[in-house]
């Protein structure tokens, strides 16, 4: 009724897409098949019920009171009574089977899409946005158990008692049916043009709902500029009119509503005056009985109700209808990277050979063109050049985050496109710019790298890397809870546990991306020990931002263009005298 | 300096705190009458929407007693149905229109409540001073000026609708028990447990929602930890890890969910039981005492009808304790946000800055022995003196987190210091005018905000009729014209978040050509390169020196070649100025000076030619 669901106009399914949708989610809900069937019964039960309550007071008029027969109204109370029980009681069970059937279903749907979510490559991140995948994961799923819990069962139930109560209405007076139907069609065209109205309504609505939060959240993120230039008062000029806009807003959804809940109630009476007015003449020809013309006023209401029911959740199963296919559509996503039939392992250890790689992210330019380069074993590498040259994009497909489009990377002559994705994780492995933490205790966001890793395998990481005091000085020590992204934890830290996943891998090749913020002095010595403890023995690629760690590395890899411009080591290319030598001489002046 | 302070002394940490108190709102003992302060500006079209409410509750009432008169003269007795017939399509009509008036006042009053609130809300955050900003998290301030505003609405929405269902009870009773009142005594006992029931139901239910709610935010966190995260799962193939935590969440949301249900499955049907009870007895005590002659086919049918009208107002009324109670809630929260009274603000009686083009250049900034911390104990200047002659540029050059951006807060008074002054013309900012003051000194910060509207309106945002021809100039000054021309609609493309995406040196361009229209008299470009691809930090350098050129100037950079714009550099170290002088005197003198350029170099190309630049300059 108020902030109801709406669904958009490209969101509307035809005929053909709500069959497919219908089917699949039948097929998918098949192993609650059971308790579906039970709710599906319950419903029916408790509909029968509430229909033969006119009926039996009908009978109690007409063969209790009318002939003053006390047994016959005695018997109809008799029967009230027990059908009304028996409607709580199939009320209950219908609920409970209803929500365990629907959040049964809610739960696979989430796993499923979740699972196959997982298994996308990251190229199918980069084409979708975060937000958008999250929401699909959350908001989508959530609205549909919303209709489960209130709207769907109404849905169901609402078109049953408007068949059931038609059959009635039928059975006890075909003439009385027709007065009905003379008020019935108004409620009706009402209800089809409130539908969409208030569709429209609500889309409204929403819009101007999501347009002035974003007024209120850029008043409240850009306090400091707007107090800056002492723009306040044009601030709250500009909130007032989003803010006016959905007050607008609201009031066009309420007229929608307004007129019709009006036309309803009046509908409502008109058709029991109606039923009096002309079933009082009927009864006088003979033709209908008083008990008839009292249990059609009661059926009015049963009548009525579904219709106004129908009308409005109708956009909510719309919606979800809408949300159901959009799951689906992710579900049929087929993942890029995936393991190859007959998949074998890497060699403990080998050269990391990448040949004439050509490759471009989704829709955009050649990130990398024709780019050979072999990292020996135990060989480490500093990629360099300038900021989007390629540099990163050469690391990543070293560690198989995305497959080159020509050309191809082996590990100890095994191209990684056939290798077991297990055994891939465990020879190669990234540590990002940034140190991300999930929610969890520090132990916990190590043993991401290796989930059946022993506490004491979590700890020996750590001590590999010389970061075990650090973190046992903790009040909690490695159980020390994180919290959102690690707020609890500096930058520096975050890098550490990044590496001790690294370590606790124990891999032949570690690609690491460079920070290019700075972090204290103090940690800055910290993370710059560990990484020189976890870079041995290993073969390295590292992506590097600082001169340090460029002067570190066995060769220098200089990535300009797409290209890959020249490969030596510092002397080599300083020598030749080319982009290295320029870069190298300029910064060295201080 | 030394002249000046004694002065000024005495009452300035005072002043301001006193001028603060003066103009905050007159403190309010709780969040309901904060609500009652907003109703009563609305009490002419709540009022209608009650009065309204009324007449449809009259007109309710009198249908089925219309009803039970037409079956008992009309049907049984004389013929007069034609009339009775249209005496109730008319009460309909009545009806009908009465129920739409109260429904349009009593939502219309009540998002209008929710309007004025969310106004009065957002317009305080707006004058609240940075310290409040730096603690209040911008997803807490949203919910209160969204879902907790939202729960008020809920709750005046059913104030008119209330009152009207108040009378219908009252009304019903009274016929009931006037036409038989053993027979309404019966049918109407089961029907408080209605108003009971849905009260004790709200409650519960809104526990078992809000855990269902807290669950759902938990999967959500798994999977946004997940998306984002998504890097680090692929690289140590951490799928199963990630899947299983979101099993456990998703099982959680099933087992909550369930639990709602069953508590909704205890109250739903009973909700449909009890008047039906009350059927029942009607039906077979009613039946009984009409064989006995003491109550009419007509009444029996009335008392059905009314049985059943009473069942909506029951459970809106016990709806309604619960809302008032989660009302109540989010008033307080809304109260504590309104009742902060900003920290910062004008003087009562401020002084005036000197103009320009009378007598001394204007634009002299000083510091004299500030001391400041955002955390007082912890001091991140720990005494800092500083002047910039007018029309002259000075860079500050300091590690990160060295306070540099610190001491232009505390020139544009968004903190005030701890002791010390800061001095804009000779005038403690304390002692100014907050607007003045702010228009007198322009800022482009590290990060560029752009506001979702046109180009135009973003580079005129301090001046905001500010015409054309002068946004223009701006924006040329800014080197921003080119490539705004350039846009789709020009300066009438719409940027931010929503809008046209610009890069970094574009957004950059953006905010100092915002600065330039607001000509203020110190300009302060805060890491305004920092941001910025290093290719193209030459345009906005260039931008940088034009802007400069005969303003006073503060610039905060990293990168040596932006601050060589400077005349002359300030190096800021350990909550001091540790050294003063012109680029070659420090690089000549300061070891730290040498330390804190180089720890920005990075091998990057253009950065490199930076550093040359740099050496270049001297």
């Amino acid at each position: 009724m108020w902030g109801g669901a709406a669904v958009a106009p490209e969101d509307r399914l035809d005929a053909a897409q709500t069959r497919a949708v219908l089917g699949r989610t039948l097929r998918m809900a098949r192993p609650y098949a059971r308790t579906g069937a039970a709710a599906f019964a319950c419903v029916l039960a408790t509909t029968a019920c509430s229909l033969a309550g006119p009926v039996l007071v009908r009978h109690g008029i007409d063969a209790g009171i009318r002939v003053r027969d006390a047994g016959a109204l005695n018997a109809a109370v008799a029967g009230y009574v027990l059908v009304t029980l028996a409607a709580y009681a199939s009320g209950r069970l219908q609920h409970l089977y209803l929500n365990r059937t629907g959040e049964g279903f809610l739960r696979d749907l989430r796993l499923r899409v979740f699972r196959r979510l997982q298994a996308q490559s990251l190229a199918y991140y980069d084409r979708n946005k975060a937000g958008v995948l999250v929401s699909r994961m959350t908001a989508d799923v959530e609205s549909m158990g919303e209709l489960i819990q209130w709207g769907l069962l109404q849905f169901v139930a609402s078109g049953i008692l408007l068949v059931g109560s038609f059959a009635v209405a039928v059975t006890l007076s075909w003439q009385l049916t027709l007065v009905v139907l003379l008020v019935f069609p108004v409620l009706v065209a009402a209800s089809v043009k409130f539908q969409r109205d208030s569709n429209v309504a609500y889309l409204r609505v929403r819009e101007r709902v999501g347009q002035n939060l974003s007024t209120l959240q850029e008043g409240i993120t850009a306090v400091r500029v707007i107090q800056a230039y002492a723009q306040e008062a044009a601030q709250v000029a500009r909130f007032r009119r989003t803010n006016r806009a959905l007050f607008d807003a609201h009031v066009g959804s309420i007229r929608v509503s307004t007129w019709y809940f009006g036309l309803v109630e009046l509908a409502g009476v008109l058709a029991t005056a109606l039923i009096v007015g002309l079933g009082g003449w009927l009864v006088h020809r003979g033709d209908v009985s008083i008990g008839t013309v009292v249990a059609f006023v009661l059926l009015v209401a049963s009548l009525f109700e579904p219709v106004q029911q129908l009308s409005q959740l109708y956009n909510s199963v719309q919606s979800a209808a809408a949300a159901l296919r959009k799951l689906f559509a992710i579900l049929d996503a087929e993942p890029e990277i995936d393991e190859a039939p007959g998949a074998i392992d890497l060699p403990a250890r080998g050269a990391l050979e990448v040949r004439g790689a050509t490759f471009a992210y989704a829709g955009g330019p050649p990130a990398l063109i024709d780019v050979s380069i072999t990292v020996a074993d135990g060989e480490r590498v500093a990629l360099v050049g300038p900021t989007g040259a390629g540099k990163s994009t050469l690391a990543k497909l070293m560690a198989r985050l995305y497959d080159p489009g020509e050309g191809v990377v082996t590990f100890g002559g095994v191209d990684l496109r056939h290798a077991t994705l297990g055994s891939l994780r465990e020879r190669i492995v990234v540590v990002p710019q940034e140190g991300f933490l999930f929610d969890g205790s520090i132990r916990d966001n190590v043993r991401i790298a290796r989930a059946e890793a022993t506490d004491a395998e979590v700890a020996e990481a750590f001590a590999r890397i010389g970061a075990l005091e650090h973190f046992e000085d903790l009040p909690d020590g490695l159980d020390t809870q994180v919290h959102e992204r690690g707020s609890r934890l500096s930058a520096g830290e975050r890098q550490l546990v990044a590496l001790a996943r690294a370590a606790l891998v124990d891999p032949a090749v570690l690609v690491l991306d460079e920070a290019t913020s700075n972090l204290d002095p103090g940690t800055e010595a910290e993370v710059e020990r560990a990484l020189e403890r976890l870079m041995n023995g290993r073969s390295v690629v590292v992506v590097a931002h600082r001169l340090s760690t460029v002067r570190r590395a066995d060769r220098i890899a200089v990535v300009h263009g797409a290209h890959l411009a020249e490969v030596g080591t510092h002397d080599e290319l300083l020598a030749r005298g080319g982009r290295y030598a320029a870069l190298s001489t300029s910064v060295g002046t201080p | 300096m030394s002249t000046a302070a004694p002065q000024v002394d005495p009452d300035a940490p005072s002043g301001s705190a006193a001028a603060a108190e003066e103009r905050a709102a007159p403190e309010r003992t709780s969040g309901w009458s904060l609500l009652w302060a907003t109703l009563s500006r609305q009490r002419v079209a709540l009022g209608a929407a009650v009065g309204v409410g009324l007449v449809w509750t009259a007109a309710k009432v009198t249908i089925p007693q219309l009803t039970k008169a037409a079956i008992d003269r009309a049907i049984a007795r004389d013929g007069s149905l034609a009339t009775w017939t249209a005496i109730i399509a008319s009460a309909g009509v009545v009806t009908g229109l009465f129920t739409a008036t109260r429904r349009y006042l009593a939502f219309r009053e009540s998002r209008l409540t929710e309007t004025l609130m969310r106004e009065e809300l957002h317009a305080h955050v707006q004058r609240l001073h940075a310290r409040f900003h730096d603690l209040a998290q911008t997803g807490q301030l949203m919910s209160r000026a969204s879902s907790d505003l939202n729960q008020v609405q809920q709750f005046v929405v059913m104030i008119p609708i209330t009152l009207s269902n108040i009378a219908q009870i009252l009304a019903v009773a009274v016929v009931l028990f006037l036409s038989d009142p053993v027979l309404a005594a019966v049918a109407l006992l089961p029907l408080p447990f209605i108003n009971v029931a849905s009260r004790r139901f709200t409650r519960r239910i809104h526990s078992a929602v809000m855990q269902v709610q807290a669950e759902q935010a938990q999967l959500a966190a798994v999977v946004e930890e997940s998306v984002s995260g998504i890097r680090v799962i692929k690289g140590f193939g951490a799928e199963r890890v990630q899947y299983d935590k979101l099993a456990r969440e998703a099982e959680d949301i099933r087992t909550v969910s369930l639990r709602a249900a069953r508590i909704r499955s205890g109250f739903l049907p009973a909700i449909d039981l009890l008047p039906s009870a009350g059927l029942v007895a009607v039906l077979g005590l009613g039946g009984h005492r009409v064989l006995a002659g003491r109550l009419s086919v007509g009444d029996l049918v009335a008392f059905n009808v009314y049985l059943t009208m009473l069942v909506w107002p029951l459970r809106n009324i016990g709806m309604l304790v619960a809302l008032g109670q989660r009302a109540a809630a989010a008033l307080e929260r809304v109260r504590e946000v309104l009742d902060t009274v900003p920290a910062i603000a004008s003087p009562a009686v401020p002084r005036a800055l000197p103009r320009p083009g009378v007598g001394a250049p204007v634009g002299r900034v000083e510091l004299a022995r500030v001391r400041f911390g955002y955390d007082p104990t912890r001091p991140v200047l720990r005494d800092v003196s500083l002047v910039v002659e007018p029309g002259t540029s000075l860079a500050i050059v300091g590690a990160t987190a060295s306070g540099k951006s610190t001491i232009v807060r505390l020139l544009l008074r968004f903190y005030d210091v701890d002791s010390g002054h800061v001095r804009l013309d000779g005038i403690d900012v304390r002692h100014l005018d907050l607007a003045e003051l702010r228009r007198a000194v322009g800022v482009v910060f590290e990060e560029t905000l752009l506001f979702h509207d046109t180009v135009r309106a973003n580079v005129a945002f301090a001046v905001p009729d500010a015409p054309d021809d002068v946004v223009e100039r701006a924006a040329r000054l800014a080197g921003a014209h080119d490539f705004i021309v350039g846009l789709p609609q020009g300066y009438d493309t719409v940027v931010g978040e929503r809008g046209y995406s610009l890069s970094g040196g574009q957004r950059q361009r953006i905010a100092i050509a915002r600065a330039i229209v607001a000509d203020p008299r110190v300009l302060v470009l805060d890491d305004a390169t920092s941001a910025v691809d290093p290719t193209k930090e030459l345009e906005i350098r260039e931008a940088m020196r034009t802007v400069m050129t005969g303003r006073t100037t503060i610039v905060i950079a990293h990168r040596p070649a932006t601050v060589a714009l400077a005349d002359r550099i300030a190096l800021l170290d350990g909550g001091v100025i540790a050294d003063v002088g012109t680029h070659d005197e420090l690089v000549s003198r300061s070891e730290r000076y040498r330390e804190v350029l180089a720890a920005s170099a990075v091998p990057d190309g253009s950065d490199a030619s930076d550093a040359t630049d740099a050496a270049g300059v001297g």
